[in-house]
C-alpha cells in the first residue's frame, strides 16, 4: 500500500509541475521518490502542522494541486478547524492523507493512536476513503485526484494481505467473498482481511467498503436488503464511525437487519506492546469476534 | 454599516483604516484586484474582526455596493461580521483567529513558486498572534524566503478582555521578528505617509526576507471616546452614538 502511494505522489509530480506534497516532517522513506525526482515539489514545513494545512490550501486557492501528508492523529485530528475553514469551506480539491490510522502505533502510545478520524471529518463535505490493500489504494488516489472536492485518504495497516488480486473500480460495496447466507460482514480497510478470516470458518458474505461517504444508492440499500444479520467492522471508534453510518442507513431506509457492531469501545489502548496486543486489547481479533458472534448466536 | 450591524467590531476596524487605505490606493493595481486577476496583489485580513475597513475599501472599488452596507447583518445578507472569503475581494476567512496567515503565506508560496510578481499583504492583529498558528506561518514565510510576504502587525495594544499586555504580552515584536528572519520595520499606522515610506521600502529591498510593519495603532482611532477604550472592541452602535461618531468623522 505505502509503495503504490510513494509511486503515486512522485509519477504525479512527474506528470503535473502543478502537484506538491506537503508535509509537517513525517513521511521518511515513502517521500524518497518525490525528494529525488521533482524535490520541488515536496514542501516539508516543518512540525506545522496548523500551518501546513494552511499554506496548503492557499496554494490549492491559486490552481495547484495539492495533498497533504500526516500521521491521522494529527491530520486530520489536530487540525480539524484548518481543514474545516481552509479546505472545506474554500470546496478546495485537496488530498488530505492520514497515516496510521487506528492502532498502527501501538508502542508510541495514546498519542499515535487514532480511532476518531472519520467520525471528525464525517460532519465535513470530505469524501472519506479508507483503502484495504494496494489494489483499493491506487483507486482512492485516482479517484481522489479527479475529485472537485476535498478527498480524505485513511490509511490503517499497510502490511496486511492483498484482499484482490487484480486492479478494481472503486465501489461503495465491493465484493470480496459471496456466499449463500443472510449474514453479511461489511468491513473497511485493515479489518477487511480479518473479515476474510472469518469468513473461512462462517458461512458469510463479506464486502470491502472503500468509500465511506456513501451516497445512499438504491444499489447499495438492494444489497443490504438481502441480509439479516449484518455486522460492520472497523479499526475506529464504534461512536460515529463506519458502523455508525450504516446504522444511519438501515434505520433511514427501515431495513429489516440486526446490526453488530464492532471497532474501538475502549477509546484508549491500556499498556504498550505489538499491533496484535492492540487489535486484541480492542476485542477486534479473529478469535474475540468470533466469540461475541457465538455469544449472540451467530 | 456598524450601525446596520448592531453589535459590531469597531475599534478593532478603526485601527486598521489608514494601513488598508495605503495599500488599497498607493500599493497595488487595484483592477487586477476588482477583476481578480490571477497575478494580482492579494490583500489578506487575517484579523477578520477588522473587516468593516476593508468593506470599505471594497465599496471604494465597486467591489461591494452600498446596499450591502446598508444591510449589514440582515437576514440572507452577504456580508459577514468577519473576513470571509465568499465576499469577491476578501481573499482569505479570517474569523477563526491565525488561520488567515497560514492561508496567505501559501498564496505567497504558491506565487513564488509561479516566479510571479504579485504579493501577499497580510494584516495580522497584536492579539491576534497570541496564536501559535500564526508563528508557524511566520516560520514557514521565512524558510521559503518569501520575499513577497508583507505583513502588518496592527499592534494597537488591545485584545477582546484587555491590554495586550496585561492578558498576553508578545513585545517586543521588532526583535521578535527580526529573530524570526524578517525584515522588520516600525511606524506610526495611522501616518499615511510614514506608512507608504516603510512599505515602500520593504517592497524595495532586495533582502529575500520576508517583511513585516509593526504598526502603531490607537484601537477605535478617530473617534474620541472609542479610542483605547476596549469596550468598542465588540458592541452597539445606538442611533445617538452613531451621529455622536459621525459628527467627530466629519
Amino acid at each position: 500500500m505505502r509503495e503504490v502511494l510513494s509511486n503515486f505522489l512522485a509519477d504525479k509530480a512527474l506528470e503535473n509541475k502543478n502537484f506538491y506534497v506537503f508535509s509537517g516532517d513525517h513521511g521518511y522513506a515513502l517521500f524518497d521518490k518525490i525528494r529525488k525526482g521533482t524535490p520541488d515539489q515536496f514542501i516539508n514545513t516543518g512540525v506545522t502542522e496548523q500551518a501546513m494545512v494552511g499554506c496548503a490550501a492557499g496554494m490549492a486557492k491559486t490552481g495547484k494541486k495539492v495533498a497533504l501528508y500526516g500521521l491521522a492523529s494529527f491530520i486530520p485530528m489536530r487540525v480539524l478547524e484548518f481543514i474545516k475553514m481552509n479546505i472545506c469551506y474554500e470546496k478546495l480539491p485537496v488530498i488530505i492523507l492520514g497515516d496510521g490510522a487506528g492502532t498502527v502505533y501501538t508502542t508510541l502510545g495514546a498519542s499515535h493512536q487514532c480511532g476518531e478520524d472519520i467520525a471528525c471529518l464525517k460532519t465535513l463535505p470530505v469524501k472519506i476513503y479508507s483503502p484495504a490493500d494496494k489494489y483499493e489504494m491506487e483507486a482512492c488516489l485516482n479517484a481522489a485526484y479527479t475529485q472537485n472536492m476535498p478527498v480524505y485518504i485513511r490509511i490503517g495497516k499497510s502490511d496486511k494481505p492483498s484482499i484482490h488480486n487484480a486492479p478494481i473500480k472503486l465501489e461503495e460495496l465491493l465484493p470480496v467473498i459471496s456466499k449463500s447466507s443472510d449474514t453479511v460482514i461489511l468491513a473497511t480497510g485493515s479489518m477487511v482481511s480479518t473479515g476474510v478470516e472469518i469468513c473461512k470458518t462462517k458461512n458469510y458474505s463479506l464486502y470491502s467498503c472503500p468509500v465511506l461517504s456513501f451516497n445512499n444508492t438504491s444499489a447499495f440499500i438492494n444489497e443490504l436488503k438481502k441480509y439479516k444479520n449484518i455486522i460492520t467492522i472497523e479499526e475506529h471508534s464504534v461512536h460515529g464511525g463506519f458502523g455508525a453510518t450504516i446504522s444511519d442507513i438501515i434505520s433511514e431506509n427501515n431495513l429489516n437487519a440486526r446490526l453488530i457492531k464492532f471497532g474501538i469501545t475502549e477509546y484508549f489502548t491500556k499498556g504498550c506492546g505489538s499491533y496484535e496486543y492492540a487489535i486484541k486489547f480492542h476485542k477486534l481479533d479473529v478469535e474475540s469476534i468470533m466469540e461475541r458472534l457465538k455469544n449472540l448466536g451467530l | 454599516m456598524a450601525q446596520a450591524g448592531q453589535s459590531v467590531h469597531i475599534g478593532c476596524a478603526f485601527s486598521l483604516i489608514e494601513i488598508a487605505h495605503v495599500i488599497y490606493s498607493k500599493l497595488v493595481d487595484v483592477k487586477k484586484i476588482q477583476n481578480l486577476e490571477p497575478d494580482r496583489d492579494y490583500i489578506c485580513l487575517s484579523k477578520g474582526h477588522g473587516v468593516m475597513a476593508i468593506y470599505s475599501c471594497l465599496l471604494e472599488l465597486g467591489m461591494i455596493k452600498e446596499e450591502e452596507i446598508n444591510n449589514y447583518f440582515s437576514d440572507g445578507s452577504s456580508l459577514t461580521g468577519l473576513a470571509d472569503s465568499h465576499v469577491p475581494g476578501v481573499e482569505v476567512s479570517g474569523g477563526s483567529l491565525g488561520q488567515g496567515i497560514t492561508v496567505a503565506v501559501g498564496i505567497a508560496l504558491s506565487k513564488k513558486l509561479d516566479k510571479s510578481n504579485s504579493k501577499v499583504y497580510c494584516i495580522v492583529g497584536d492579539g491576534e498572534i497570541n496564536e501559535g498558528s500564526a508563528w508557524e506561518a511566520i516560520m514557514i514565510a521565512a524558510q521559503q524566503k518569501l520575499s513577497n510576504f508583507i505583513l502588518v502587525v496592527d499592534a494597537n495594544k488591545y485584545q477582546a478582555m484587555g491590554t495586550c499586555e496585561s492578558v498576553l504580552n508578545m513585545e517586543p515584536f521588532k526583535g521578535k521578528f527580526e529573530s524570526f528572519n524578517f525584515e522588520t520595520i516600525e511606524c506610526n499606522g495611522h501616518d499615511i505617509s510614514e506608512l507608504e515610506k516603510s512599505f515602500k521600502t520593504l517592497i524595495n529591498s532586495t533582502s529575500e526576507k520576508p517583511k513585516v510593519i509593526i504598526a502603531r495603532t490607537v484601537k477605535g482611532k478617530g473617534i474620541s471616546f472609542m479610542e483605547e477604550n476596549n469596550i468598542w472592541h465588540y458592541t452597539r452602535l445606538t442611533k445617538e452614538i452613531y451621529e455622536q461618531a459621525i459628527k467627530e468623522l466629519n
